[in-house]
């Protein structure tokens, strides 16, 4: 029996839908049929949606049959008997059609004709079936309705697939970045203004927005606006790439938007996702060469980041087009090659050249069972053939097994001779400095460039340059052209004909946003929630921190599995032996844990295998860390809890504390959020029981020494948006839902946006926080406090006129309440929220 | 309200003509390829019958039996047997003449006169019944997993008809919080504006009673201090070097938004959020629960120019219309929590001569059973608390399995018929839908028909076309119209 379609095919070629409706209705019917043998309902369920269709659809239901019969002779670059249907206009050439009356139409009347050799197709060609027939007749007296911009011709455009070395154009005014030498052309080729180079603070502001996501300090901005050498720029960029944890904190947004990787989201709670945050840390912070990156992606040699391949396993059945091979099939496509391959996984693109063979060939490298061919989710009849898109520089050995097939694709993905990825990638770093893409839209790399030379060039050198990220970054932001004014457009772009003038101002991301505001006001978070190492490795702190892992749970751990949902609270009160000079946390639970130092929530976590770090804030005197701990699922099952406290001393000597026998534990956790207000003395407390697992320790125990070195040495960093998981504030300014890989985000700001910006309470009160300190710091002197406000946020200094305003609004002793108003309104600016 | 507080809008800080003509609309250029909408002015609109919309969502799976589409009704009894249990509620007569709805909403029952009942609303079988992925399908049309985030049936009138009154948001989301509950991230995969981009999406309300907070300035600033800090926002706009850059697209549509939010927030309409202005006899007509409150909230919003209101129970895994257990206490509660106000926004909109403009739908993902999952033949796993084939306890007594094939959704206002029942469920199990049994296409058909909307109306995105019904294929219940 049918089943109502799960399926969204928005691009059907073959009626499909008239049979879905129709199974669909079967479905309902014979439910019923079987049970109370209505037979009449059969007829009516099956009449009342093929009634319902009114109007013949061109995309779906004529572009199928003239595709069939037509358009191989009278399609694309044939015209047989000077004939073509590739648009509607040539279509109505010599009154071969005419609308409105299908009687009156000649080329119907050659498909009616019975005579061999008058008749179309010709003789030897397949009929058409006399229900296509009416649909053409019906389309043309309904007037020949054509789809805007569709065409039979071939598409105009073909991307080329190898790299290519375009030559360099002569270098004009000494302006001999690559970048220039090719923009410096096209400016006077096509007779164009050359934008007016940025000063300095403007300068300032982007390249450091651009390439770590945050603005210069104001001392920062002071120095470099102070420095007279004239190679500053350049020596600014190469500094900002070369802070290995800001550009990771900042990169890693890009990247999780890319391959749709998340802290939290639909699929975690079901186990049917893994993230892939601790992997894709470190390879940014160790700038890993993106051929490599792309290789683990694709061929994983471990769990670490293998989450990208394995998408989203969803709860109950889905369609064909979104089973786990399919997403993988469409992943690949869209984040490395730029190709949609969202239309092909259900039937032949219409919009572009993949095929649904195509699409399920890509599918098959990763599935590990035969995989059935589904045509808008129904089944052909075939298995698909393991292959990839681009045979003319090698294949897929569809025999391999999977693991041999994944390192086989990676390594086309890859290839020398391979350019789509190069150009892929390195579109998207323009897109990311520039604001709009050399190839626009980002994921449609099929579309013409508005200059080939420019991407080429782009793609051939990171490939030449060992695909260093960094090094193309450092190539654009070094040039005149990213050094120049934004383009001042009159209008939204509506992806039409693209004419360079400049870079693009961007909005601010919803990160960037959330970033500068806790910098600005010292209202970031302590903990975040990503599980990656932040820090730079240093061995011998890492040695120092390695230990093996001790885990604790109650007593009922001592009659062997813990019944299901079991919740513990265990503790450790402390006293540092010594002056503190910083301290981490990290611990991992089957199944989660909450850890508490001295009632502030310090890291929380739900996976045994990985372990969750966080700075923490150690008082001199007595301490009390608390760990709250669960086991999952309903039967009995192993649970234990780990958590380690380095202390680092002033002297340099260090102390860590780790879960074990001297811990007390209660089977009592006390109801209520505020951990603080817990009464702790009124639990019955016993001695905690330590437990054992060869998986724990196994998953655990090589992260440690790492984690711990990295989470407790030195001033901790200041916890970064892109780290936490989404909340309400980004959201609403557009950082997505990564269910779905989006690689643009927004570049307004919406009305919702300005309000929640309006009154939203973590923003006032981070507002409040800030203006306190500012007016604690430098209320005595306005004018300096005026500055600082200003080289804090906008990078420049005041002009006359507005330090005028803002003498007369904050008077001599400014009010808290005013300074952050005013922070408020600079906030609001255009020239804040755009980084132009 | 602070009287230093001058409401009237502010002087919009765009002055060139032709940036002030620009609509909001636009602003969802992004992903990868703006939606575009192909061929809505080719397309043959429906005259509209209502230009507002509200959605009243009975989360978690409304049985049907137990509200507007009673059957055999068996009392508790202990050691009764499961399958004995069609309802657990007996019938009563409604103002509609052979009509018969559930005791308990006796409000609704008088105002039956004045809507459809649709009884044989149908859901497709997706495997395993989980709620968000139904409230998906339900409220975007599309069932998930889709390869692009789809739209909310909200975020769809945002974007096909915009705003009523331009002050007001087009899209209001009141009583569903999302944060700190179950299937909390699966909700927030549709309630979105999806494609579309941000601007079309809802305001969400979680709180009515605090929903004045979401239009009022931040707490602890009083609105003199609000409206200076406006003043000086635009003064600095004015002095900054950059205002050379007044005419660029980007930076005008952000300071409209800027615009646009100080309107609202200093506008008359603002007042709408806030149900103290309502009297106190009013209130207390709605005060039965959160969603009573919410439903009182929609009215004063709709008659404010809001275009689109959902207000729900809430959906909470096990929660509410969730019934795993104590299916008919709970559902004794429920009707005392929704039948008073559902029964009063209909009265309230018809006085105010507000009702024919206003479609209100009452619906909920899919019905609930005694015995089947899903529906017969569905593979869905049984997830009903309580196994056994009698009922011992009270707990057992209620509908526990979710089912699929056949619930209801009453229409009031916007043109639909009154007093009329379109389709039909079986009076014994299975409770099938046997008569025009009606899918959530074509739900969605009839409400975007009934707000003047073509079904076919469609975006390209990413170069595919994206329908306002699954596919474009959705067919309008015309029966239901008057």
């Amino acid at each position: 029996m049918g089943k109502i379609p799960l399926f969204t095919c928005p691009s059907d070629g073959f009626s499909y839908w008239i049979v879905c409706l129709i199974v669909a209705r079967l479905d309902i019917v014979m439910t019923r049929h079987s049970l109370l043998a209505p037979t009449s309902l059969l007829f009516t369920a099956l009449l009342i949606p093929l009634a319902g269709r009114a109007e013949v659809d061109f995309v779906h239901q004529v572009v199928p049959i003239l595709k069939k019969h037509c358009s191989e002779c009278h399609g694309g670059e044939e015209a047989k008997g000077g004939f073509s249907i590739n648009t509607r206009d040539l279509f109505l050439d010599d009154e071969t059609a005419a609308p409105g009356d299908a009687a009156g139409s000649y080329f119907l009347e050659l498909i009616n004709e019975t005579d061999p050799d008058m008749q179309m197709p010709p003789e030897k060609k397949p009929r058409v079936a006399p229900e296509h027939v009416e649909i053409l007749k019906q389309w043309v007296n309904e007037g020949m309705k054509w789809e805007p911009g569709f065409t039979f011709g071939v598409p105009t455009y073909e991307p080329l697939l190898k790299p290519r070395r375009p030559e360099l154009p002569a270098v004009t005014e000494g302006r001999t970045n690559p970048v220039d030498r090719f923009i410096d052309h096209y400016l006077a080729e096509n007779k164009l203004e050359r934008p007016a180079p940025i000063d300095d603070s403007t300068f300032l502001r982007r390249s450091s927005l651009d390439l770590i996501g945050l603005v210069p300090t104001a001392e920062e901005a002071t120095s470099f606006l102070n420095d007279k050498s004239p190679d500053k720029r350049t020596k600014y960029v190469n500094d900002l790439l070369g802070r290995e944890v800001s550009y990771a904190d900042h990169w890693l947004t890009f990247w999780n938007d890319l391959l749709r990787n998340d802290y939290t989201g639909t699929g975690f709670i079901t186990g049917g996702r893994t993230q892939i945050s601790r992997w894709l840390y470190d390879a940014l912070k160790t700038n890993e060469p993106f051929d490599a990156m792309t290789r683990e992606l694709i061929a994983p040699g471990s769990g670490e980041s293998d989450g990208f391949i394995k998408g989203i396993t969803w709860r109950g059945e889905v369609s064909a087009g979104q089973t786990v091979p399919i997403q993988f099939s469409q992943s690949i496509s869209q984040s490395f090659l730029g190709i949609n391959m969202k239309c092909a996984s259900c039937h032949d693109s219409f919009i572009d050249r993949w095929k649904l063979s195509e699409a399920y060939g890509l599918a098959a490298i990763y599935a590990e069972t035969p995989l059935e061919i589904h045509r808008c989710d129904k089944p052909v009849g075939e298995t698909a053939k393991a292959s990839w898109l681009f045979p003319e520089i090698g294949q897929v050995d569809a025999a391999a097994p999977r693991p041999e097939r994944l390192k086989q694709l990676a390594e086309l993905i890859v290839h020398p001779e391979n350019g789509r990825t190069t150009r892929t990638i390195v579109n998207r770093l323009w897109g990311q400095l520039m604001g709009r893409g050399i190839v626009h839209p980002l994921d449609a790399m099929q579309t013409e460039p508005w200059h080939i030379d420019l991407l080429d060039y782009l793609a051939s050198d990171f490939q030449e340059h060992g695909y260093d990220l960094k090094h193309t970054l450092a190539l654009i932001a070094t040039s005149s052209a990213y050094q120049s004014r934004a383009e001042v457009s009159l209008k939204e772009d509506d992806g039409g004909d693209y004419t360079y003038r400049g870079p693009r101002a961007k909005r601010l991301t919803a990160e960037q946003f959330v970033d500068l505001l806790w910098t600005l006001t010292g209202t970031a978070p302590k903990a975040f929630d990503a599980p990656v190492v932040r820090g730079v490795s240093n061995p011998e702190e890492e040695a120092s921190s390695t230990h093996p892992s001790t885990w604790i749970w109650s007593s009922s751990a001592s009659a062997g599995p813990v019944p299901g949902g079991e919740k513990i609270l265990a503790r450790r009160l402390f006293t540092p032996a010594k002056a503190l000079r910083s301290a981490g946390v990290v611990a991992a639970a089957d199944n989660s844990f909450s850890l508490y130092l001295n009632g502030q929530l310090l890291a929380s976590g739900n996976d045994w295998s990985a372990l969750t770090a966080a700075p923490a804030f150690v008082k001199n005197g007595a301490n009390t860390l608390l760990l709250v701990a669960e086991n999952g699922t309903a039967s009995p099952n192993p649970a234990g809890a780990y958590a380690a406290l380095r202390l680092i001393y002033e002297d340099g000597s260090d102390e860590i504390i780790t879960t074990d026998a001297t811990w007390e534990v209660s089977a009592k956790v006390p109801a209520g959020g505020n951990v603080a207000k817990w009464e702790l003395d009124k639990l019955a407390w016993e001695k905690a029981v330590p437990v054992s697992l060869a998986a724990w320790s196994g998953a655990i125990d090589p992260q440690i020494g790492k984690v711990l070195a990295a989470v407790s040495a030195g001033a901790p960093l200041m916890v970064r948006a892109g780290l936490v998981k989404s909340d309400f504030l980004m959201r609403s300014l557009g950082r997505p839902n990564r269910d779905q890989i989006v690689t643009s985000r927004p570049n307004e700001l919406t009305t919702l946006e300005a309000i929640d910006l309006s009154n939203d309470a973590t923003v006032s009160k981070a507002l409040e926080a800030g203006a306190a300190k500012l007016v604690t710091a430098l209320g005595k002197t306005p004018d300096r406090l005026i500055d600082e406000l200003y080289l804090s946020t906008l990078t420049r200094l005041p002009s006359e006129d507005e330090r005028a305003v803002l003498r007369e609004v904050l008077g001599e002793n400014p009010e808290p309440q005013t300074v952050a108003d005013l922070t408020w309104s600079l906030w609001m600016m255009p020239e804040y929220f755009l980084v132009r | 309200m602070d009287a230093s507080f001058d409401p009237s809008a502010p002087e919009p800080i765009i002055r060139r003509d032709f940036l002030k003509k620009l609509s909001a609309a636009g602003a969802a250029a992004w992903m990868s390829g703006e939606p575009q909408l192909v061929r809505g002015k080719d397309l043959e609109q429906p005259e509209a019958k209502a230009d507002a919309c509200i959605l009243l969502w009975l989360a978690g799976g409304m049985a049907a039996p137990e509200t507007f589409d009673p059957k055999r009704y068996e009392p508790f009894k202990v050691g009764m047997p499961v399958a004995s249990v069609l309802s657990t509620f007996p019938a009563i007569n409604t103002s509609v003449d052979g009509l018969q709805i559930c005791e308990g909403m006796e409000n609704i029952a008088k105002i039956m006169d004045r809507g459809t009942l649709i009884r044989s609303a149908v859901q497709p079988d997706l495997g395993s019944i989980l709620h968000s992925r139904h409230q998906y399908h339900w409220h975007t049309g599309y069932v998930p997993p889709q390869t692009v985030a789809c739209p909310h049936l909200g975020s769809w009138m945002a974007r096909v008809l915009g705003p009523k009154n331009p002050v007001m948001p087009p899209f209001i989301n009141i009583g569903q919080r999302l944060e700190g509950v179950g299937e909390k991230e699966e909700l927030k995969a549709f309630t979105t504006a999806g494609f579309f981009g941000s601007e079309y999406g809802p305001m969400n309300l979680p709180f009515p009673e605090e929903a004045a907070k979401s239009v009022q300035p931040p707490e602890g600033m009083t609105s003199a201090r609000f409206a200076n800090r406006d003043k000086l926002y635009r003064r600095l706009v004015d002095q900054s070097p950059h205002r050379d850059y007044a005419s660029d697209y980007q930076q005008a549509s952000l300071l409209r938004s800027m615009d646009n939010a100080y309107r609202l927030l200093g506008s008359e309409e603002r007042r709408a959020f806030n149900l103290n202005e309502e009297p106190a006899e009013v209130r207390a007509k709605y005060d039965t629960s959160r969603f009573g409150r919410g439903c009182l909230l929609a009215r004063r919003l709709v008659e404010n120019g809001a275009r689109f209101v959902e207000v729900t129970t809430e959906y909470v895994p096990f929660l509410h219309f969730d019934t795993h257990a104590e299916g008919h206490t709970t559902l004794a509660r429920l009707h005392s929590e929704i039948d008073k106000p559902i029964a009063q926004l209909i009265l309230d909109l018809e006085e105010r001569g507000l009702l024919d403009r206003t479609l209100v739908i009452i619906a909920s993902e899919f019905s609930r059973d005694a015995m089947i999952e899903g529906k017969p033949g569905s593979k869905a796993g049984d997830q009903a608390a309580h196994k056994g084939d009698t009922i011992t306890e009270m707990k057992h007594y209620g509908l526990h399995r979710h089912f699929t094939g056949g619930t209801s959704v009453a229409m009031f206002g916007g043109g639909v018929k009154k007093g009329f029942v379109y389709g039909k469920t079986a009076d014994e199990r299975p409770l099938i839908a046997v008569e025009n049994p009606v899918t959530v296409a074509e739900i969605h058909a009839t409400i975007m028909t009934a707000m003047g909307v073509s079904p076919k109306t469609e975006f390209l995105i990413e170069g595919r076309p994206f329908y306002v019904t699954e596919d474009g294929k959705g067919t309008p219940v015309m029966e239901v119209f008057g």
